[in-house]
Formats: C-alpha cells, sequence, structure tokens
C-alpha cells in the first residue's frame, strides 16, 4: 500500500491503449519549476495520446497545468522537464522522435515548431509582434520551413489569410497587428500557425479573450480548416461549452495529473471521477430548473508549493473514501466496460 | 494508515512551509528585503556613517578650521607602538627647493601617545550640549609638532579626517532633505494634479514641461548661482536644499498624477465617492497608501543623485562655499592632477562620497525589490 | 505625419520662449552685476576711477534697465544672431559659444555614439543571460558606473592614466600640435588627449542604458509575441534581435532626446577636471562672474537643443514603432 503513495505512482502507461497511429505520445511527463520561494511541481507525470486528425480537449482549472503541458511538447515551456517522455510521430507509421531528448534551441527542435507542431495563445492582443506587419510574421514561417522564394511566400500568407476568412487579404497582410480586432488577430494567428500545414496544432484558449459571436464564429473556422487539412487539435479551453462543440475526445486535468480521459460523449453523459461530475455541474445548462442554484467545487486548488498526500482532490472530494483516499494515490484504470476511457479515483479500482 | 504519515517526506515539507498568503505585507516586504545580502549590508555601511555623522565633533581629533602652517600637506601620521600603548612620532618640516614641496621626517626619539576620552576643543553635541571631550587626542607639548592625521592635512594643515567628518554633516543630510522636500512635494502637487483634474491639472503641467525644458544641470547650476554669496552657511544650506528640491519634484509629481489618475477610476474609489467621503478622506485612506510604495521607492531612488548634486555644485563653487565644509568643498582641492598625484590622500571624501552613493543606491534597489518585486 | 511635426514645432517655439523669460530672469536673480565685479577690479589695479566712467558704463551696459528691458534688448539682438558682447572679455557672446560649441559637441556626439555601440549589445547579453556570472558581473559593473559620479571617475581615471599609462593630462593637443596643420600625428595627439573624456562622458550614460535596455529586454522576452515567434520555430538569436530588441529600443530612443544635452552639459565638471576648452567651463564662469548675456544665452540655447533633442526622438520613435507611426 505505501508503495503506492504519491510521487510513485508511475505505472500508467499500462492502461493506455498505444495506437500506431497517435501524432503524439506524452507519457509521465513531470515538469518543476525552480523559484525564489521553492519548487513548484507543475505537472506530476502527465499521459495522454492524441490520435491522428482528432480533437483532444483538455480541460482543467486555472493552474492545473494546461498550458505548461502544451508548452512543454512545444519545448517552450520555462519550467525544467524532469521526467516522461514525448513521443512525435510526423508520418502515419513513421519514425517516433522523442522529443524530451531532443536539444530545445537546436535545428531539429526548430524544425518541428511551427513546422509540424505549432501553437495558438490565449491572448491575441499580444500574441502578434506589434513592429511588423502581419503579412510579414506569416511570411516569416514559410520562408522558414516551407520555400526562400519571398514572392511565393507572400502569397501564400495572402492565400492563407483569405482561407481564414479575412475579407481584404492584401490589406490584411500589410496592416500592423494593432490595426485589427481582436477577433481578426486571432484569425491571423491561426492563419500563422497553419500556413506550414502542421502535423499537430496546439490552442491554448484561443477563444477566451473573444466575444461570444466572434468565438462562435472562430471555432467554425477553426473545425472546418481541421477536416480540411488533417490536422490534429489539442484543444486547451475551461469552458465545457466550447468542449462540447470542438472536441472528439477529453482529458480533465487536476494539479498537473490528467484524472480522466474519455471520448466526449462519455465525458458529457457518463462522467467518472468526482472532479469531473463537479465541473459539468458547474456549467449552466439548458433545461435546468431556474432558480435552481448552480454548484461550485467545494474549496480552492491546494497552492503549488505544498504536495497533498494521496489522491490530490481528496480535500475537495464529496466522495472520498477515508483512510484511502488521503493516503494512497489512485492509478489510472479503464472504466468497466471500456476500451477508451480511463479514470484516475479509487472509486474505479 | 497511521504509516503513511511517516513515509510521506513531501508531504510534511509542504506542510511546514509557511502559508505564503497569510503573512502580513510588510513582513513580506522586510523578508524580501532582507533576502538581499548586498542591501542589507548597504544598510550597515550607512548606519556606521551616519552615526559617525552624528558623532562627529565627539570623534574628529581637532576642529576642522585649525588653521596649522607646520603642517601643510602633511601626510597620514604613522602610529606607532610606545610603552604607553599606541602613540606617534613628532614631525620635522623642511621645505624642498627644488620641487616647491614641504617634506616631513619622523622624529623617533619620542613616542608621544595617543590617549582615549581626552579633553579637547569645545564643541556643541548635536548643537546642544557644550562639551570638550574627545574620542582619541594625542598627548605632547605645544612646542612638538606632533598632531595626529589619521588621513593627513589639506594645504593649510588642517586635519583631513576632522574635515570629513565635518563635512558629513552637509554631504550626508543636504541630499536628503532635498529629496525629502521635493517627495513632499511631487506627492502633494501630483495628487491634487491628478485627483482635482481641470484647470489645475493643466497649469501644473504646463509648469511641468516649463521645468523640463531645462537641461538639468545647467539649471541647477542657475539656480545654485542665483543663491547670494554673502547670506550665512545655514541659510545657503537651506536653499540649496530648495534648489535640489524645486527642479527634482517634476517627475515624481508626473508618476503620482499617474496613479492617482488610476486609482480614481477604481472601483473602490467610485464606491466611497458615491458614499459621501470627502475630498481629504478620498485622499487621504484610498490614493495616498496605494501610491505610498511607489513614492518611497522613487524618493530611496533620488538620494544618491542628489548627494551626488550637493558635491557637484559644491565642487564647481556654486553650492556650499568654504569656509563651511562639504565633501564637495573637500573635493576642491583634488582637483588637479598635480596635487592628487603628489597628496593621494586628498582623494579619500572621493572614495567616501562613492561608497555612500554606492550603499544608498543598494539599499534603494533592495526597498524596491522588497516593495514590488514585479517592477 | 506633418502636421505632427508643425504642431510639435509651434510647441516648441512658444515653450523656448517661455524658456528663455524663465532662464534669463533665473540668470539675472543675484544682486550686482559683473560690472560691480569690474569696476571693483579697475579700481584695485588703477586708484580710482571717475564717476563718469562708471556711469557710461552703466548705461552701456545696460545694467540699470529694469528686467524686462533687459531681456527685450537681449532677445531683440539674439534674434538678429548678436548675443551681445560679455561683458567679461567684451568678445563677442556669439564667437566665444561657437567655438567652444563645436567641441562640447563633437565629444558628446562621440560619446553618444559610444554609448550606444556598448549599451545595446551588453543590455542584450545580460538579459538573454540572466543569473549567469557574466550577468552579475556586468551589473556590478553597470552599477559602479552609475554610482560614481561622472567627474570622480574622471579624477581617478586620470591618475590612473597618468600613472600607469603616461597618457598626456587635459588639454585638447600637446603643446606642439595646438597650431599645427591637421596631420596624422597631430590626430592620435588629439585621440590620446580626448580618449578619457570620451570614456568618462560616456560610461555613465551607457551604464543607464544598459540597465535599461536589460529591463526592457527582459520586460519583452516575457511578451506573448516572443513566444509566437519561438512557436514558428525561429532561432533564438532572430527571436531575440529580431523581435525582442526591436521593441525593447523604444525607451532608448526615447532618452535620446535627454541624453545629447546631459551629454553636452555633463561634460562641464569633467571639461573643468580635464581643462577641455569647451562650453561646460564657459557657462560656469559665466554664471561665477555673472556675466547674465552669456549665461542666459547658453542656458536658454542647451533647452533648444534638449527640445530640438526630443522632438528627435519623437520622429525616431516614430519611425521604429508603426503604432506611433500611424496615429
Ligand atoms: N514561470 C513560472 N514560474 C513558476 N511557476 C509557474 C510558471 N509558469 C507556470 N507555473 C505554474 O505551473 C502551474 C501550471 O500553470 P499553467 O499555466 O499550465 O496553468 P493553466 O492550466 O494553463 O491555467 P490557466 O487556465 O490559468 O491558463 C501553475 O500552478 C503555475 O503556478
Ligand atoms: S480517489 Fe478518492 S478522493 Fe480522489 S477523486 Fe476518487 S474518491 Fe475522490
Ligand atoms: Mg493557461
Amino acid at each position: 500500500m505505501a508503495n503506492g503513495a504519491i510521487g510513485t505512482a508511475t505505472a500508467t502507461t499500462g492502461a493506455r491503449v498505444v495506437s500506431e497511429d497517435d501524432v503524439i505520445r506524452v507519457e509521465d511527463l513531470k515538469l518543476s519549476f525552480y523559484t525564489t520561494l521553492g519548487v513548484v511541481r507543475a505537472l506530476n507525470g502527465v499521459s495522454f495520446n492524441i490520435p491522428r486528425g482528432k480533437v483532444i480537449g483538455v480541460v482543467g482549472e486555472s493552474g492545473c497545468g494546461k498550458s505548461q503541458t502544451g508548452l512543454a511538447i512545444m519545448r517552450l515551456t520555462p519550467g525544467r522537464i524532469e521526467g516522461g517522455r514525448i513521443l512525435f510521430r510526423e508520418f502515419n507509421a513513421g519514425e517516433e522522435i522523442d522529443i524530451v531528448q531532443l536539444d530545445k534551441n537546436g535545428p531539429e527542435m526548430r524544425k518541428i515548431r511551427g513546422n509540424h507542431i505549432s501553437m495558438i495563445f490565449q491572448e491575441p492582443m499580444t500574441s502578434l509582434n506589434p513592429c511588423y506587419t502581419v503579412g510579414y510574421q506569416i511570411e516569416e514561417a514559410i520562408l522558414l520551413h516551407q520555400t526562400q522564394d519571398k514572392a511565393e511566400a507572400r502569397r501564400r500568407a495572402v492565400d492563407i489569410l483569405r482561407k481564414v476568412g479575412m475579407p481584404n487579404p492584401e490589406r490584411i497582410a500589410d496592416s500592423y497587428p494593432h490595426q485589427l480586432s481582436g477577433g481578426m488577430r486571432q484569425r491571423a494567428m491561426i492563419a500563422m500557425a497553419l500556413s506550414c500545414t502542421p502535423t499537430l496544432l496546439i490552442a491554448d484558449e484561443p477563444t477566451t479573450a473573444l466575444d461570444v459571436t466572434t468565438e462562435a464564429q472562430i471555432l467554425d473556422l477553426m473545425r472546418e480548416l481541421q477536416h480540411e487539412i488533417g490536422t490534429s487539435i489539442m484543444f486547451i479551453t475551461h469552458n465545457m461549452g466550447v468542449v462540447a462543440q470542438m472536441c472528439d475526445e477529453v482529458a480533465v486535468m487536476y494539479l498537473g495529473r490528467i484524472i480522466e480521459r474519455a471520448a466526449v460523449d462519455d465525458i458529457f453523459y457518463d462522467p467518472k471521477h468526482p472532479y469531473t461530475i463537479s465541473l459539468l455541474r458547474s456549467i449552466p445548462r439548458l433545461g435546468v430548473a431556474r432558480g435552481q442554484k448552480l454548484e461550485s467545487i467545494k474549496g480552492t486548488v491546494p497552492d503549488p508549493y505544498s504536495t497533498v498526500p494521496g489522491c490530490p482532490f481528496h480535500p475537495r472530494c464529496p466522495a472520498a473514501i477515508p483512510g484511502l483516499c488521503d493516503a494512497v494515490m489512485p492509478d489510472e484504470v479503464f472504466v468497466a466496460g471500456s476500451r477508451t476511457h480511463t479514470v484516475r479515483c479509487h472509486l474505479y479500482t | 494508515m497511521a504509516t503513511a504519515a511517516g513515509e510521506l517526506p513531501k508531504a510534511a515539507r509542504g506542510k511546514k512551509q509557511e502559508d505564503v498568503g497569510q503573512i502580513p505585507q510588510w513582513k513580506l516586504m522586510v523578508r524580501r528585503f532582507s533576502q538581499s545580502k548586498l542591501s542589507v549590508g548597504a544598510l550597515i555601511v550607512l548606519g556606521f556613517m551616519y552615526t559617525m555623522m552624528i558623532f562627529s565633533d565627539f570623534i574628529a581629533p581637532y576642529p576642522h578650521d585649525a588653521l596649522d602652517s607646520n603642517n601643510a600637506f602633511a601626510p597620514p601620521t604613522q602610529i606607532v607602538w610606545g610603552p604607553e600603548g599606541p602613540g606617534i612620532y613628532g614631525l620635522k618640516q623642511e621645505l624642498d627647493i627644488e620641487r616647491f614641496q614641504w617634506i616631513y621626517t619622523p622624529d623617533p626619539s619620542t613616542i608621544y601617545p595617543i590617549r582615549f576620552f581626552v579633553q579637547g576643543h569645545e564643541y556643541y553635541f548635536l548643537g546642544l550640549f557644550p562639551s570638550r571631550l574627545h574620542l582619541f587626542g594625542v598627548e605632547a607639548p605645544p612646542e612638538a609638532n606632533a598632531k595626529i592625521f589619521l588621513w593627513g592635512a589639506d594645504k593649510e594643515g588642517r586635519d583631513l579626517f576632522s574635515r570629513v567628518l565635518k563635512g558629513s554633516q552637509i554631504s550626508l543630510t543636504l541630499g536628503f532633505f532635498g529629496v525629502f522636500l521635493f517627495v513632499v512635494i511631487g506627492s502633494i502637487v501630483g495628487t491634487a494634479s491628478g485627483y482635482f483634474g481641470g484647470a489645475l491639472d493643466n497649469l501644473i503641467q504646463r509648469l511641468i514641461e516649463l521645468i523640463r525644458s531645462f537641461p538639468d544641470l545647467p539649471l541647477y547650476m542657475a539656480l545654485a548661482a542665483a543663491v547670494p554669496l554673502t547670506v550665512p552657511v545655514t541659510v545657503r544650506y537651506f536653499m540649496i536644499t530648495i534648489v535640489i528640491a524645486v527642479v527634482g519634484w517634476t517627475g515624481l509629481a508626473r508618476e503620482v498624477r499617474g496613479k492617482v489618475l488610476a486609482f480614481r477610476s477604481a472601483d473602490y474609489t467610485a464606491a466611497a465617492i458615491a458614499a459621501g467621503a470627502s475630498h481629504w478622506h478620498i485622499i487621504t485612506y484610498h490614493l495616498l497608501p496605494n501610491a505610498m510604495s511607489h513614492i518611497v521607492v522613487v524618493g530611496m531612488l533620488a538620494i544618491p543623485g542628489a548627494i551626488g548634486l550637493e558635491t557637484a555644485l559644491s565642487f564647481l563653487g556654486l553650492g556650499i562655499l568654504p569656509p563651511a565644509v562639504s565633501w564637495g568643498v573637500l573635493l576642491r582641492d583634488a582637483q588637479t592632477v598635480q596635487a592628487v598625484v603628489t597628496y593621494p590622500w586628498l582623494l579619500i571624501p572621493v572614495i567616501l562620497l562613492i561608497v555612500t552613493v554606492m550603499a544608498f543606491n543598494l539599499l534603494g534597489d533592495g526597498v524596491r525589490d522588497a516593495v514590488d518585486p514585479y517592477a | 505625419m506633418l502636421s505632427f511635426i508643425a504642431r510639435r514645432l509651434v510647441n516648441m517655439l512658444f515653450l523656448l520662449i517661455v524658456v528663455s523669460f524663465v532662464g534669463f530672469w533665473i540668470i539675472q536673480l543675484p544682486p550686482g552685476s559683473i560690472l560691480d565685479v569690474q569696476i571693483q577690479r579697475l579700481r584695485m589695479q588703477g586708484g580710482s576711477l571717475p564717476e563718469s566712467m562708471i556711469q557710461a558704463m552703466r548705461e552701456r551696459y545696460g545694467v540699470d534697465d529694469p528686467f524686462y528691458i533687459q531681456y527685450w534688448k537681449w532677445i531683440q539682438r539674439s534674434l538678429q544672431g548678436d548675443f551681445g558682447t560679455s561683458f567679461e572679455t567684451d568678445q563677442k557672446v556669439a564667437e566665444r559659444i561657437y567655438n567652444r560649441l563645436g567641441i562640447s559637441f563633437g565629444l558628446s556626439l562621440t560619446a553618444l555614439l559610444f554609448t550606444w555601440l556598448v549599451a545595446i549589445p551588453i543590455g542584450v547579453y545580460s538579459a538573454t543571460h540572466r543569473y549567469t556570472w557574466p550577468d552579475y558581473l556586468i551589473t556590478f559593473i553597470q552599477f559602479l558606473g552609475l554610482s560614481i559620479p561622472g567627474f570622480l571617475l574622471a579624477l581617478v581615471l586620470l591618475i590612473m592614466a597618468s600613472r600607469l599609462w603616461d597618457q598626456p593630462i587635459g588639454g585638447l593637443f600637446s603643446p606642439q600640435y595646438a597650431d599645427a596643420p591637421w596631420s596624422l600625428a597631430k590626430v592620435l595627439d588629439f585621440i590620446r588627449h580626448v580618449w578619457i573624456a570620451i570614456v568618462v562622458l560616456a560610461i555613465g550614460a551607457t551604464a543607464g542604458l544598459t540597465r535599461i535596455m536589460r529591463a526592457n529586454l527582459l520586460d519583452v522576452l516575457n511578451m506573448q509575441y516572443i513566444q509566437t515567434a519561438r512557436a514558428k520555430g525561429l532561432k533564438e538569436s532572430t527571436v531575440i534581435w529580431k523581435h525582442a530588441v526591436r521593441n525593447a529600443i523604444h525607451p532608448l530612443v526615447m532618452a535620446l532626446g535627454t541624453t545629447l544635452p546631459a551629454l553636452v552639459v555633463g561634460e562641464t565638471l569633467i571639461a573643468i577636471i580635464l581643462s577641455l576648452p569647451t562650453i561646460g567651463p564657459l557657462y560656469l564662469d559665466a554664471l561665477r562672474s555673472q556675466d547674465m548675456y552669456l549665461a542666459g544665452t547658453i542656458l536658454v540655447m542647451l533647452s533648444a537643443l534638449l527640445l530640438i533633442g526630443n522632438l528627435l526622438a519623437d520622429l525616431l520613435l516614430a519611425w521604429v514603432d508603426p503604432r506611433v507611426r500611424l496615429e
């Protein structure tokens, strides 16, 4: 029993179906920040895979490590990767590369970044460099990975701007970011990210900063382009509504771990983990009687400098089993009768 | 499950750590400040210097203005160990005809002992209590040329150590008061300008723009030159303080104004206005406390510049004027390379000045980092 | 853009008028005038001075006129390029100033160039190698440079130069070259004389700019668009130099407006120690001898320089930053 205590629970990969057709497989990824106030363990053994051509939603409360997971795949995190593997496969049945082993600023990694894996960030207002035109910033990526020809790069940049639904792509290409609205800038970011037709797109809350109408348009656009190009998307959000609209599968994160992973329908109609259940209860839905109170998840996320013994969710869990949950870390297991739905909770072991 | 606790070192460590969110703000500041060894060191150095300054008349063995032609440019005195503890030799003064310099040779026949807590010239401790007690002095008959010059003597044979101590009374305080004054002016004007806005704000902004249209140093020089040469030292001291403040406040006023504008539009200010709070109440309870840490940091960081400025003005003969002494006045003797190469001890005020200015800079940096770690 | 410049120019002109008025007022504040100083000197030299002669001098210099008339006369003549006759030397103010302004300007521009060439690369290095020992070293040196007032540094460097490297001290030329025509030897001699001045002049500003550059770059490196640039797969050096430095350079450009006049006058103290014939010592002399036309003219000229510097900095900023440009 004692062996199951935190920090030693690593036997998770056994529970996953390893598919030949995953673009990325993250195995037991550990990431820490060494700050003056102490060590922050941001990721404590994250494992998941992204199948080719699928959209995976990654959800969880603020600070649970969603962005850091994405940045770790890009090797752009300022933190230190302390263990685990990130296996990236560019083609079907191609060779797998362990991104963790690459030099983060080396030529191999730079060849992957922006070319095979690209990323969109949350803040469209600040994601584009104010000193260069939008077109120039897109061309930069194309010139780096696709062609040496400036005119060709320019043509492709305008093309992709047209593709993301920009009304007047030539003019937009010559505009500076501050001349565009937030939605337009996010479109420009998407254009930049897709300009090299990447295998994987990591979208870190791409619509959080936008208003609802613009959000819907951007989501539609992403879905459309995803179908067209066949890019896999790791879609980071904390909006369950967006998940329902966008994603094929969902991974739920809590304190630097994935605690439940299933197809989108399973998550919404048959959630298993108490955290997922409360997460779903905390969103308003049509059909719920007026006046009925929305639930919030009790308690707050423990501060990142300390480590909670046992299941990290137990201080807030309504179903916690005394003596077990506060001492032993649950392993990731398949939900009975499913080959895709995994959960990390003692209720299901 | 009692076993589990013993096997969870990480969890234990997590518990021992204090919850950062529950420590009062000032304690966090003190903790952050004390983490910076350099700043703490600077604080200690400055504490020492200011203590020396307070006791300067007691520590100084001679009056700062005691002329002594027998000891013009006498080098720092060599201290020897005699039968009665530490002592010094008398000096023989000769003129080097070729180079036209005084040459001093110690006369080892007699050792004049150094005594502690001796009676000497009269002074007023803190300007209030008359006293003759001095930390140390040399026991020698008046006819023997045996004086202790820890840091040598200047061209008039005045003890540089005593003069530097005396000078610290001006150099360590004038810049300080100048900054204090401009912080007060800057905060008041900036707050008024940001809070009341309108014509007042406009007027103040134009005034600031005007002052800032002059280059700093020439303006300081012109203002200092406008102080009449004939006024007594104390008046001159305050005039120069005002000169420093008159130009310095503009930058701070602009920053405070910006802060006040931001706070004014904040919700809690709006709430306070809605609740019928008076202007005075809003300014003193809501705006100032918020801008305070910033004001303190700006002030701290401005002190070294003000000290340097006083020295520079005095060095140029526009600030403090002889016979009063400040470090800048002392530096006038070190103006020519010739003098400094021949009498290197004249540079001691430079060293002290550098140490002081650096210590204030380090202290200011430490305070800034402690108050606002994200700045 | 053109209307922006026009508006700025008008505003500047207006400010300059007020500045000249206030500046002149400050300069004439001290009681007495250079005339008193001169009369005293003449008396000491040659015994009695006829009252009528004193009166003639008073009238000639307009000493007894009220302030605003003095100002008006001074301004009128200034606008015609005649800055008056110096009380002290009877030389034309304009000549005295132009002679020295040239040297001041040359020195300051060289120092400015030096400042930028050194500060930017060092600031960038320091910011991108944070918490390494070179960064600590740079921070330390920079701290010294900022903390030690320039004239003290000049003293120390001078002693070192004269003692250790046997460098000439003070002046612009060695005596044998002073009146010689320009030659390679003369140029070398000139460099040997002024390098200390340039280094000392530049060191404070360099330290300041390095610090600003480092801080800004650190800020900019935290911006999202830097991540975007990295996420494209750009080389780290491209990310730094093309995407970060370009954005971090604004405050440096803005500082340009104040750096130039600061350098021009910053040498006051240094020029005294190094006995360089620049504008600073002239200004000091004029102030101390209450030569108000000369002092007033220099003060206003320096202010004009500051305002022009600011305007140039703004234009340069518009050139660097599209957000400013398109406003
Ligand atoms: N630069 C950093 N230094 C120290 N700790 C960091 C740093 N960046 C992130 N962290 C820590 O890593 C953890 C995960 O952060 P992350 O940004 O991945 O959260 P997130 O799930 O994306 O949250 P959000 O929804 O707010 O974006 C946080 O607890 C945070 O404290
Ligand atoms: S393991 Fe226990 S505490 Fe954790 S979620 Fe499951 S029931 Fe709750
Ligand atoms: Mg995030």
